[in-house]
C-alpha cells in the first residue's frame, strides 16, 4: 500500500470520526420545555409576543432587554438579552435565541432576527398625488 | 375585452433587451455546438468552418450580453419604472453613483455580471489560446447557456425557467394602478436597500464575479484536457490561469471580510456564515489544485489530482451559487439573496456540473500519465501533495457543514416531520476544526521549502534540512513566547497554532536568504506563504484579545449571567465617560445627506497626566430613503499600527431614530403657555408621581431678550426670513446650574415653524407658540407714530429724551453694513440710513439706531429700527430732496410686553447615545498578511504568463 493511500485513510478515518462526534454542537432547535431539560445552552426557535411588554430602558441598562416570546409549542416566555436592543426589533418576523432557562425565565446571550425584507415587498410606491 | 392603451411608457428598451436575452442564449449554445464539432472533426476540412461559427457565435453572444446590460441600465439610469427591475432597484432620490450597485444588487443583475466577465474572458481566450480555443471554448459557452437560462424568463408549460430582467411590470404584477393609462408617471421605485448604498457594495461585486467567472477557465482547461489528451501541454497553458482566478478569488473574499469588518455591524471579518463559506471553499481547492499543480508541472506527479482539483473548484462555485441563491439556507444566514423561485433550476444546474466534468473525468481518465513508483518521502512534490490533501480536508469539513440544509432538505422530502437541525454555535465550530488545518498548514508550508523536488537521494540533503528546520523551530519558539506574552494566549492549541504561523513566517523568510537566494522565481510562493503566516498570527491576535472598551463598571449590577460581556454604554453629550483607560466624550452630531454623524472623542491619559492618544471617530446612523427612519448604524474604526479601535452606535433616543416616535412622543407632551415681560423672573412648579412618592419642582424663568435674525442649531437661515429668538436663563430652584435657551420661530413665505430648546438635564422642552409672532406684529402695527423732520446734525425732545440725528448715508449692500437688523440688502436696493443717538436725562442710551429708508424697485419701504430697551421704535419714511429735510417717526410703546413661551416638562432626554467600542490588536497582522497572500498569487500569476510568453 502506497503511503499516500494510507494518508488519505487516515483522514478519513479522522473526517468520520470528527463528524461523528459534533453530534454535540448540532442539534434542532430546542423549545422552553426542552431547554428546561438541560444546562447546556439551547437555540430556540420563536416569535415575539408584540402586546407584552418589551423592557429597554437604556438609561438604567443600555445592556438589558426583556420581551416575551412564543416558542413553536405555543409556549410563552419572559426572554432577557444581556445586550442592547437591535434595531427594527419589533419588525421581527421570528427570533433565534442562544441561552439557557434560568427559573421561570430565558437567558439569552445572542439573539438573531429574521425581518422581512423591506425592499422586495409587494408593496409599490406611488408618487405623491400632489404637486 | 377593451385593452388599455397605455401611455408613458417606453417599450423599445425592454424590447431589444428582452431579444438580446433570447439572441445570447440562442449564440452561447451555437458556439458550444460548433466549437464541439471544431475538436471532433480536426482532422477534417471541416474543422475550420466550425471553428469560425463558433467564434462568431461567441462574439454575438458577447454582443448581445453587452446590449442587455446597456438596455438594463438604459431603463434604470432613466428610472423607467414600468419596468419591474427598475422598480425595485432604484428610485427618484437614488444618488447615481449607486447605480452600479443597483444593477448587481438583485439576482438578474447579479447574473448577468457574471455573464459579463465570462464574455471578457471568453473574448480573451480566443485571442491568445490558438489550438486551444475550440477545447476550452466549448465548455465555456456551453456554462454561459446555463447561466443565460437563469434570465430567460420563459414558461415550459408550468415550468419557469429564469427570471427576465427585462419584464414590465404590469406583467409581473396585478395591481389596481394600472387601471390607468398614466401609471407609468406615478410609480416610483423601491430603491437600493440603505445598508448597500456604500463604495463596498460597488468594488466588491464586481471583484467577487470576476474571481467567480475566472475559475470557469481552469475548468475549461480541465475539460479540454481530457478530452484532448494533452495533458503536458494543458498543464503549462493553464498555469497562469489558475494563479490569475486564486489571486482575483482570494481578493474577492478578502474584500468581502473587509466590508464585513469596516462597514457591516457584525463587529468581526469573517463569522463561517454559510455565504462566506461557499466562497472560501472553491478558493481553498484551487489553492490545492495550484499545488498538485506545479507538482505536476515539475515532476509528472498528481496530474489526476490536479485534473479533479480543478473541476472540483468550479462545481463548488455552482454549488455555492445554488446555496445562496435558492433559498435554501433559510435562517441560517444573515446576507443570502431574496428567493426568486428557480430552485429546482438551480439544481439541475449544480448536478449538471457534477455529473458532467466526472463523467468526463472518469470516461478520458484513463489517457493521464502517471508515474508507478511513488514519490519519495523526503521529496518535495510528496509534501506539496499531503498539503493538498489537508486544504481539500478543510474545504470538505466547511463544505460538510455548510450543507446541513441541504441534508435537512433531502430528510424533509422523506420525512415530512423530520426537525432540521442547526449547528449550535457557528464559529466555535468552525473553529475548532479549521484551527487544526491551520497548524497543518503552517507546518508543511513552512518545511516543505527547505525540501527538494524530483530528491534523487534525501540523505546527502538531510543535515542541510534538519539543521535549518531546527534553528527556524528555536526562533519560532522563542518569537511564540514573546508573542505569546502580547497576546496573552493561553490554551496549549492556540499556542501551537501561534508556533505554526511564526514557523511558516521565519521558514519561508530563512528559505529566500538562503535558498532562494534572492530568485524572483520563487518569490511569489515566499510572499504567499509568510503571508499565510501572518494572517495567523492576526487571527490569534485580535480574535482572542478582542475587548470592549466601553464596559461600564456601574452598570454591572449582577442583574443577568456572569459570563455575559455588558458591550454598550450610554454617552451623553459633552459628559466625558471614563472606562478602560479610556475618558470618551460624544461631542457632537451633523446630519450630512442621510448619515448623521456623531463625532466621539477618545483621550488617554499616562499617569503623569499626559495625552498618550487623543483621536475622534466618527460612527453613523444611517437613516432610510425618506429620511424617517434609522435604517442601519455604520461603524468607525481608529486604525493603529499595532490594534484598532472600532466604534458603534447601537441605539439613539427614541425620538432620535423615528420621526413617527418623535411625533408620538412630542404629542403626548403636555405643554402649558406662560407670559412674561423681557426682565421679569417668572415661575412655574412641576409634580412627578413615582410609585413611592411625589417630587415638586420649581423653576424659575427669565426672559433676557428678544432676538431678531435669531439662529439655532437646526434652523437653516434663508433670505427673507423673518426668525425671532426669546433668550432666556432656567434654574430648577434649589440647583446651582443656569441654562440658557434661545428657542426660535420663523415667519417663511407665511408658513410657521418652531424650533423649540430642549434641556436635557431638566427634561424641559420650550418653544414659541404662533401668538408669539402675533404679539410682536401687533405691537408693531398698533405703532402711534409722530412726525418730525429733521435735518443732518439736529436735535429734537420726545417723550423726555434727547434725539440726535448724526448723520445720513447709504447702506452698502455689499458688506451690508448696518446695525439694523430688520434689513436684508437685495441687488438694486438704494437704502439710505439715518444714524440717530438718544439720550435719556443728558446720558447717552448706548445702542445706536438705525432706521433705514429703502428704495426696491422704484418702491419706497422704511425699515424700522427699535431701542428695545426703552421701547422706542423708529420710521425713516421720506427725504425732501428741496428742503434736506428728512421725515423721522418716532413711537414709543410699553416694553413691558407680555411674551407667550410655551413649556411642557417629563420630556425625554435625546442627548445621548448607547455605544459600543472594541479593541481588535494585532488586527494589521491579518490585512497584511492575507493581501501578501494574494498579492503572491498575483505576483506568480504574471512571471508564470511571461516564462509562458518566453517558451513559445
Amino acid at each position: 500500500m502506497k503511503k499516500i493511500h494510507l494518508i488519505g485513510m487516515i483522514m478519513i478515518g479522522i473526517a468520520i470520526y470528527l463528524i461523528t462526534t459534533a453530534g454535540t454542537e448540532v442539534a434542532t432547535y430546542a423549545n422552553f420545555e426542552s431547554a428546561r431539560q438541560t444546562d447546556q445552552p439551547v437555540k430556540i426557535v420563536g416569535t415575539l409576543v408584540k402586546d407584552k411588554a418589551i423592557v429597554y430602558d437604556e438609561m438604567k441598562d443600555p445592556n438589558y432587554l426583556s420581551f416575551y416570546m412564543v416558542d413553536d409549542n405555543g409556549e410563552e416566555r419572559k426572554v432577557i438579552l444581556g445586550k442592547g436592543k437591535p434595531n427594527d426589533f419589533e419588525l421581527s418576523e421570528s427570533i433565534v435565541l442562544t441561552g439557557k432557562m434560568k427559573g421561570d425565565d430565558f437567558f439569552a446571550s445572542e439573539m438573531l432576527l429574521k425581518c422581512p425584507s423591506k425592499y422586495t415587498d409587494e408593496e409599490i410606491q406611488l408618487k405623491s398625488q400632489e404637486g | 375585452m377593451n385593452e388599455i392603451q397605455y401611455i408613458g411608457e417606453h417599450l423599445l428598451p425592454g424590447q431589444i433587451g428582452r431579444l438580446t436575452i433570447v439572441l445570447g442564449f440562442v449564440a452561447s449554445f451555437l458556439a458550444a455546438v460548433a466549437y464541439f464539432f471544431a475538436e471532433q472533426k480536426k482532422e477534417t476540412a471541416e474543422a475550420h468552418g466550425w471553428l469560425k461559427i463558433g467564434r462568431w457565435s461567441y462574439i454575438i453572444h458577447g454582443l448581445s450580453v453587452f446590449v442587455t446590460i446597456g438596455c438594463m441600465f438604459f431603463v434604470m439610469y432613466h428610472r423607467m419604472y414600468e419596468y419591474q427591475y427598475a422598480q425595485a432597484h432604484v428610485s427618484d432620490d437614488l444618488e447615481m453613483r449607486y447605480i452600479l450597485s443597483a444593477f448587481w444588487e438583485g439576482q438578474e443583475g447579479s447574473f448577468l455580471l457574471w455573464m459579463f466577465w465570462h464574455v471578457i474572458l471568453g473574448w480573451i481566450l480566443i485571442r491568445v489560446s490558438k489550438s486551444w480555443e475550440a477545447p476550452v471554448m466549448a465548455p465555456l459557452a456551453l456554462i454561459q447557456f446555463f447561466i443565460g437560462s437563469m434570465i430567460l424568463g420563459v414558461y415550459i408549460g408550468e415550468l419557469k425557467i429564469g427570471a427576465n430582467p427585462l419584464l414590465l411590470l404590469r406583467d409581473v404584477m396585478d395591481l389596481p394602478v394600472f387601471a390607468q393609462a398614466d401609471y407609468a408617471a406615478l410609480l416610483n421605485g423601491n430603491g437600493l436597500n440603505p445598508l448597500l448604498q456604500n463604495y463596498w457594495m460597488t468594488i466588491h461585486p464586481p471583484t467577487l464575479f470576476l474571481g467567480f467567472a475566472s475559475t470557469a477557465v481552469p475548468f475549461c482547461f480541465a475539460i479540454a484536457g481530457l478530452w484532448t489528451g494533452r495533458h503536458r501541454d494543458m498543464l503549462q497553458v493553464s498555469f497562469p490561469w489558475a494563479l490569475f482566478s486564486a489571486s482575483i478569488l482570494g481578493i474577492g473574499i478578502l474584500m468581502g471580510g473587509a466590508w464585513a469588518y469596516e462597514a457591516l455591524t457584525f463587529g468581526g471579518y469573517w463569522a463561517w456564515d454559510p455565504v462566506e463559506n461557499a466562497s472560501l471553499v472553491p478558493w481553498l481547492i484551487l489553492v490545492a489544485g495550484i499545488h498538485t499543480h506545479l507538482v505536476a508541472k515539475t515532476t509528472g506527479y498528481s496530474i489526476k489530482s490536479t485534473y479533479l482539483f480543478y473541476l472540483l473548484t468550479f462545481f463548488f462555485i455552482i454549488y455555492s451559487t445554488f446555496l445562496t441563491r435558492s433559498g435554501i439556507l433559510g435562517d441560517t444566514s444573515v446576507h443570502a439573496f431574496t428567493e426568486m423561485g428557480l430552485e429546482n433550476q438551480l439544481l439541475i444546474f449544480t448536478l449538471f456540473f457534477l455529473i458532467f466534468p466526472l463523467t468526463v473525468f472518469f470516461l478520458k481518465g484513463k489517457t493521464i500519465p502517471v508515474i508507478a513508483k511513488e514519490e519519495a518521502t523526503g521529496s518535495k512534490e510528496f509534501w506539496m501533495f499531503i498539503g493538498a490533501l489537508v486544504l481539500l480536508f478543510s474545504a470538505g469539513l466547511i463544505t460538510a457543514s455548510t450543507s446541513l440544509p441541504v441534508y435537512n432538505k433531502i430528510r424533509e422530502l422523506f420525512d415530512p416531520a423530520f426537525e432540521g437541525f442547526v449547528i449550535q454555535d457557528q464559529v466555535a465550530h468552525h473553529n475548532k476544526y479549521q484551527l487544526w488545518i491551520g497548524v497543518f498548514v503552517g507546518l508543511l508550508s513552512g518545511g516543505t521549502q527547505y525540501l527538494r523536488f524530483k530528491e534523487p537521494n534525501f540523505s546527502n540533503h538531510t543535515k542541510k534540512f534538519l539543521t535549518h528546520l531546527g534553528i527556524a523551530g528555536i526562533i519560532s519558539l522563542g518569537l511564540t513566547f514573546l508573542m505569546g506574552q502580547w497576546i496573552q494566549v493561553r490554551a496549549w492549541q492556540y499556542q501551537l497554532l501561534l508556533f505554526t504561523g511564526i514557523f511558516s513566517v521565519i521558514t519561508n523568510l530563512d528559505y529566500l536568504v538562503s535558498f532562494a537566494k534572492g530568485n524572483l522565481k520563487l518569490a511569489g510562493s515566499i510572499i504567499s506563504h509568510v503571508g499565510f503566516g501572518l494572517m495567523i498570527v492576526g487571527i490569534l491576535a485580535s480574535g482572542l484579545n478582542k475587548e470592549f472598551i466601553s464596559t461600564d463598571p456601574f452598570t454591572q449590577r449582577g442583574l443577568l449571567n456572569d459570563e455575559m460581556l455588558k458591550e454598550n454604554v450610554i454617552l451623553f453629550k459633552n459628559r466625558p465617560a471614563n472606562m478602560n483607560g479610556y475618558q470618551i466624550t460624544y461631542k457632537q452630531d451633523t446630519l450630512v445627506d442621510r448619515l448623521r454623524h456623531y463625532d466621539i472623542n477618545f483621550k488617554k491619559l499616562t499617569k503623569n497626566g499626559q495625552v498618550a492618544e487623543d483621536f475622534t471617530v466618527r460612527p453613523t446612523a444611517q437613516f432610510d430613503n425618506q429620511l424617517t427612519k434609522v435604517a442601519a448604524y455604520n461603524p468607525d474604526t481608529q486604525h493603529y499600527l499595532d490594534k484598532d479601535i472600532f466604534t458603534l452606535i447601537r441605539t439613539l433616543p427614541l425620538k432620535e431614530a423615528d420621526v413617527n416616535e418623535r411625533k408620538r412622543l412630542e404629542d403626548s407632551l403636555n405643554f402649558r403657555i406662560i407670559e412674561f415681560p423681557i426682565g421679569a423672573i417668572g415661575s412655574f412648579t412641576d409634580s412627578l408621581q413615582t410609585e413611592d412618592s411625589l417630587f415638586i419642582s420649581t423653576f424659575d424663568v427669565t426672559i433676557e431678550e428678544l432676538i431678531r435674525n435669531a439662529s439655532h442649531p437646526d434652523y437653516d437661515p434663508k433670505p427673507k426670513d423673518i426668525a425671532m429668538g426669546l433668550k432666556m436663563k432656567i434654574q430648577e430652584r434649589g440647583k446651582p446650574e443656569v441654562y440658557d435657551a434661545t428657542p426660535v420661530i420663523l415667519l417663511r413665505n407665511n408658513l410657521v415653524f418652531a424650533y423649540p430648546i430642549q434641556i436635557n438635564d431638566l427634561a424641559i422642552k420650550i418653544k414659541l407658540p404662533s401668538e408669539f409672532l402675533n404679539k410682536i406684529f401687533e405691537t408693531e402695527i398698533e405703532l402711534d407714530f409722530k412726525k418730525f423732520l429733521m435735518q443732518k446734525g439736529q436735535s429734537i425732545n420726545y417723550n423726555g429724551y434727547q434725539i440726535t440725528l448724526d448723520n445720513i448715508d447709504l447702506v452698502d449692500p455689499l458688506s451690508q453694513n448696518t446695525t439694523n437688523k430688520n434689513y436684508f440688502a437685495q441687488k438694486g436696493d438704494v437704502a439710505a440710513r439715518a444714524k440717530i443717538s438718544v439720550r435719556k436725562n443728558g446720558l447717552p442710551v448706548p445702542q445706536v439706531v438705525e432706521p433705514i429708508f429703502l428704495i426696491r424697485g422704484n418702491q419706497p419701504f422704511p425699515i424700522n429700527d427699535k431701542l428695545i430697551s426703552e421701547g422706542l421704535h423708529f420710521q425713516f419714511s421720506n427725504i425732501n430732496r428741496e428742503t434736506g429735510k428728512m421725515t423721522i417717526n418716532i413711537a414709543q410703546t410699553d416694553t413691558d410686553v407680555n411674551y407667550p413661551i410655551e413649556i411642557a416638562t417629563n420630556s425625554l432626554r435625546t442627548d445621548y447615545i448607547v455605544f459600543s467600542a472594541i479593541i481588535f490588536p494585532g488586527i494589521n497582522f491579518l490585512w497584511t498578511g492575507t493581501i501578501m497572500m494574494m498579492l503572491g498569487l498575483a505576483f506568480s500569476w504574471i512571471r508564470r504568463r511571461q516564462e509562458l510568453y518566453r517558451s513559445k
